[in-house]
């Protein structure tokens, strides 16, 4: 176990110019490159994530705070999800995933390559930037949905973080990616400005809910690239920072709920309680019949029911399609 | 105007967990009472996560596996949880494909307790369950 002295708790709302790629990940990363390891690396903090190895080189990261490859390949739409279930389905009992996509032609090696390396780097951008608390080496338990072949050199993905860093601080306007939450602007300047497809749909998200991170899990896009264009859209007002997520209380749980034993625990952000603060009265149910008492396990509310009935009668709304396909951003580009 | 306790502890709920989309909280049969959500319709919402905590529990006590702990579907764009908020309300908790769900699932026991808690006591100050409609019959919700 490689366990990290933990990271001082920062408030209020940074910008990316104070930081910079965790010196402390590094070495943890680069210990387990130089030892040849394979396994998962689990990163406490947040967003925190798994980074796989394979005899040392990086694979794959999973992390809340970036979509992975699977998500870009299916939000953007480069693969539909038909053939998608097809392939994955043939593909459960090797596991190799990667050939049958390819074997099926639903997209090129070189391409699917990319995607995997694109998305690598929006990982360990999003998780270097991010509170790294602990890490732990685990003995590989689930092989990644998708991996890249050979690994990444661990170097090569954080020299990559501190370039984009080094952009995201020379930008005259920053949005924090897991932070800022934008709305569409007032487009003074629209008029005077031809959108892209991207930024169309950038400006149809933007309902005040969504961070950068949110988008890109919506579109099938990385974060960086998202934070860089929803910036330069804020700088020319065709954005504004609707509110702010609060800090998350620090560590992380592990999948299974059990929590990550942590230093310097932090209570939960939480609102004034009901004691401090009374619930204000709530307004009292006018038309229809209510339940006097409460609910047996298993009992389907007859209004439930009814209302259940209704809807699926009726019809729910079709789930928006994919969106169009992304380019895929070049890691060594903007 | 106070924000609403209950919608305030909804949105902190949001803002703890990265990866919730929407949540919404609504009467055991299907009316909803608070909703901080964005495109989702929230009548529909309650209607569908109603009746599907109804059945979950059913199976749960079909298969003699104790207290149901919450009612997942998983689909190709995200999770959608559902939780008994003690026996007159429940909790909808919408989130997309990087939901960290151990989190999830912890942040969402600790709202459902405190949710709980808010909803019985209003309920005992006025003696009846709670609903999302005000004066005019309109549904409220942020």
């Amino acid at each position: 176990m490689n366990a990290l002295p933990s990271r001082p708790a920062r408030g209020g709302r940074r910008s990316y110019g104070r930081y910079v790629a965790d010196g402390q990940l590094g070495q943890v990363l680069s210990q387990c490159a130089g030892d040849g390891w394979s396994g998962a690396l689990r990163v406490a903090g947040e967003p925190g994530g798994l980074v796989h190895f394979a005899a040392g080189g990086i694979v794959d990261i999973e992390t809340p705070g970036a979509p992975g490859p699977d998500v870009v390949l299916l939000r953007s739409g480069q693969i539909p999800e038909a053939g998608w279930e097809a392939a994955f389905t043939s593909a459960a009992p090797s596991g190799q995933l990667f050939p049958e996509l390819v074997r099926r032609r639903l997209i090129g090696a070189a391409r699917l390559e990319a995607v995997l390396r694109t998305a690598l780097a929006d990982a360990m951008f999003v998780l270097a930037i991010g509170r790294v608390e602990e890490c732990h080496r685990e003995e590989p338990t689930a092989r990644p949905l998708l991996w890249l072949e050979p690994g990444a050199e661990p170097e090569w993905l954080l020299a990559e973080t501190s370039r984009r860093l080094k952009v995201l601080a020379s930008l005259g306007s920053q949005i924090v990616h897991d932070r800022d939450r934008v709305t569409a602007g007032r487009w003074p300047l629209a008029p005077r400005l031809p959108l892209s497809e991207g930024q169309y749909d950038i400006l149809a998200l933007a309902n005040g809910r969504r961070t950068a991170r949110d988008m890109a899990f919506a579109l099938g896009r990385g974060v960086y690239a998202l934070t860089l264009e929803l910036s330069q859209m804020h700088e020319f007002g065709l954005l504004t920072v609707g509110s702010r997520r609060n800090e998350t209380p620090a560590g992380n749980a592990w999948p299974d709920g059990s929590l990550v034993q942590l230093r310097d625990a932090q209570t939960p952000a939480r609102p004034a309680s009901a004691g401090s603060n009374p619930a204000s009265p709530l307004p009292q149910r006018r038309a229809a019949r209510q339940s006097a008492e409460p609910q047996s396990p298993g009992a389907v509310a007859p209004q439930a029911a009814s209302a259940l009935l209704r809807i699926l009668r009726g019809g729910l709304a079709d789930p928006p399609g994919p969106g169009n396909a992304d380019e895929i951003a070049d890691p060594g580009g903007v | 105007m106070a924000e609403d306790a209950l919608l305030a502890e909804m949105r902190a709920l949001r803002d703890r967990v990265v990866g919730i989309t929407d949540t919404a909280l609504a009467s055991r049969d299907g009316l909803i009472v608070r909703a901080d959500t964005g495109t989702i319709d929230p009548d529909n919402l309650a209607a569908l996560a109603a009746a599907m905590l109804g059945v979950a529990q059913r199976i749960a006590a079909e298969v003699g596996q104790g207290s149901l702990h919450d009612a997942v579907v998983k689909s190709s764009g995200g999770y959608v949880a559902t939780y008994a908020v003690g026996g007159r309300a429940l909790l909808v908790v919408v989130g997309d494909t990087g939901v960290n769900r151990g989190l999830l699932y912890r942040e969402s026991r600790s709202a459902v307790d405190h949710l709980e808690s808010l909803l019985a006591e209003a309920s005992s100050k006025t003696g009846r369950v709670a609903t999302g409609k005000d004066e005019t019959g309109e549904i409220r919700h942020d």
